[in-house]
């Protein structure tokens, strides 16, 4: 893949980070959080797994942890392991329905939201604002899946 | 359907990857190896904010001066930061004259070390409201354009009362460590009780765990909660906040959460008692 599609898809995921952050404030009160900047990496590993291996998943979770993360390392690891879970059952994943993958989606933020609260600050970690933000990161990825496949063709990113 | 036809995905990079991830994690949590690493990103990520920022605000400024009534805003906004400052000022201004009388009751020939207290007055350059909000990190970085030195370990007042101290800087940016962040141990004292408060990660919150029962000396709800002045970075005798609640946490051990006086989220400029 070309250093510039590299780029874009950095850029995009980064964006979605951006997103978090500025809803965030306005969310995180009503004990939601949202995880767009994840469910767009998710979108990309998923759409061209062929392209984006572990080596791609390492570099955008460091340079993640750089710009919006509290300790390096956290979004590398979920990139990494999120990535090889995709890679293994991308071809199933092809066959379920939006049903099923809003589902599988939404289950990683909330398990990425569960770790990074246990590990980061567990005075605040509560299983209200888990189940609250799985049902708010499954619209959410519905909402990423469209607006990212109809921008990954408009950019010709296969 | 498949674009491709299935391919087989070897585990070993993806092993290794996640393992130098964790390595790299559990250095940067237990001993913040990365933290200058971050500062730096951050900082930079800042400075490019602040740039965008200045340039939109000049924008603005530039269509607003055809305008009299954004330009009546302006000077309304100008003369509340104007008070804003000098009230972080006079709040300061106290505290170091408190310390100097400290000093001369103890030791006449300390007044050259009274001299070198002064106070500075800077702007927030920006806030973790999020992690402010959501988690343990309580952190701000304020703006020094002038670069002047500021050590780390130094009381930041927003006018009222302390809310945090210096931990540090990244270029001309200097960062705040809030009272409320869990890393962060306030010496405090009520009545006759004396103890180290923790931030407790949540906004304007910080608590103490007394080990007896006698500790609590007849301490309540809404009782008032000063700084001891026993870590030597803060004054003593300065309100902190008030008790908002008493939880037994076993037959003799107590936390006492205490809610913090002085908000950060409703200032614009804080002050930093430099020399104290």
């Amino acid at each position: 893949m070309k250093l510039t599609d590299h780029l874009i898809i950095f850029f995009t995921i980064l964006g979605g980070f951006w997103l978090d952050a500025s809803i965030s404030l306005l969310t995180i009160p009503f004990n939601v959080e949202p995880c767009i900047g994840l469910l767009v990496f998710c979108y990309w590993v998923f759409a061209i797994p062929e392209k984006l291996h572990s080596s791609s998943a390492f570099m955008y979770g460091l340079l993640v942890d750089l710009f919006f993360g509290q300790v390096i390392g956290l979004h590398m690891l979920f990139f990494i392991a999120t990535s090889y879970i995709i890679h293994v059952y991308v071809f199933r994943f092809r066959l379920f329905s939006y049903l099923q993958l809003t589902i599988f989606f939404a289950a990683v933020c909330a398990f990425f939201l569960a770790c990074k609260y246990l590990i980061l600050s567990p005075v605040n970690y509560s299983y209200s604002l888990l189940i609250l933000s799985f049902f708010v990161n499954a619209l959410t990825w519905l909402a990423v899946y469209f607006l990212m496949r109809s921008f990954r063709r408009k950019f010709f990113i296969t | 359907m498949a674009r491709t036809t299935p391919t087989f995905t070897p585990i070993g990079k993806y092993a290794l990857a996640f393992l130098i991830s964790l390595a790299l994690m559990v250095g940067d949590l237990s001993y913040g190896t990365f933290s200058p690493l971050r500062g730096f990103f951050k900082a930079s990520s800042l400075y490019s904010q602040l740039i965008v920022s200045n340039l939109l605000n000049s924008v603005e400024h530039t269509i607003a001066s055809f305008q009299d009534k954004k330009s009546l805003l302006r000077s309304n906004e100008m003369l509340r930061t104007e008070l804003l400052q000098m009230q972080t000022k006079d709040f300061l201004k106290r505290q170091s004259d408190s310390i100097s009388n400290d000093l001369i009751q103890l030791e006449g020939e300390f007044q050259d070390l009274i001299k070198k207290i002064d106070v500075k007055i800077f702007k927030i350059a920006s806030f973790g409201l999020k992690n402010y909000l959501c988690c343990s990190a309580h952190e701000l970085y304020l703006l020094n354009p002038q670069k002047l030195e500021i050590g780390q370990n130094l009381p930041v007042s927003n006018g009222k009362s302390f809310i945090g101290q210096t931990a540090g800087k990244n270029f001309s940016l200097i960062k705040v460590i809030m009272l409320s962040d869990i890393d962060h141990v306030l010496p405090v004292k009520s009545k006759n009780l004396f103890c180290n408060a923790r931030g407790a990660g949540k906004p304007l919150f910080i608590s103490c765990i007394t080990d007896d029962h006698e500790d609590l000396n007849g301490n309540k709800v809404n009782d008032p909660i000063f700084t001891s002045g026993l870590g030597g970075i803060f004054p003593r005798d300065v309100l902190v906040g008030t008790i908002s609640s008493i939880t037994e946490l076993s037959l003799e051990r107590h936390e006492i959460m205490i809610k913090l006086a002085a908000n950060p989220l409703n200032e614009n400029y804080l002050g930093i008692l430099v020399g104290s």
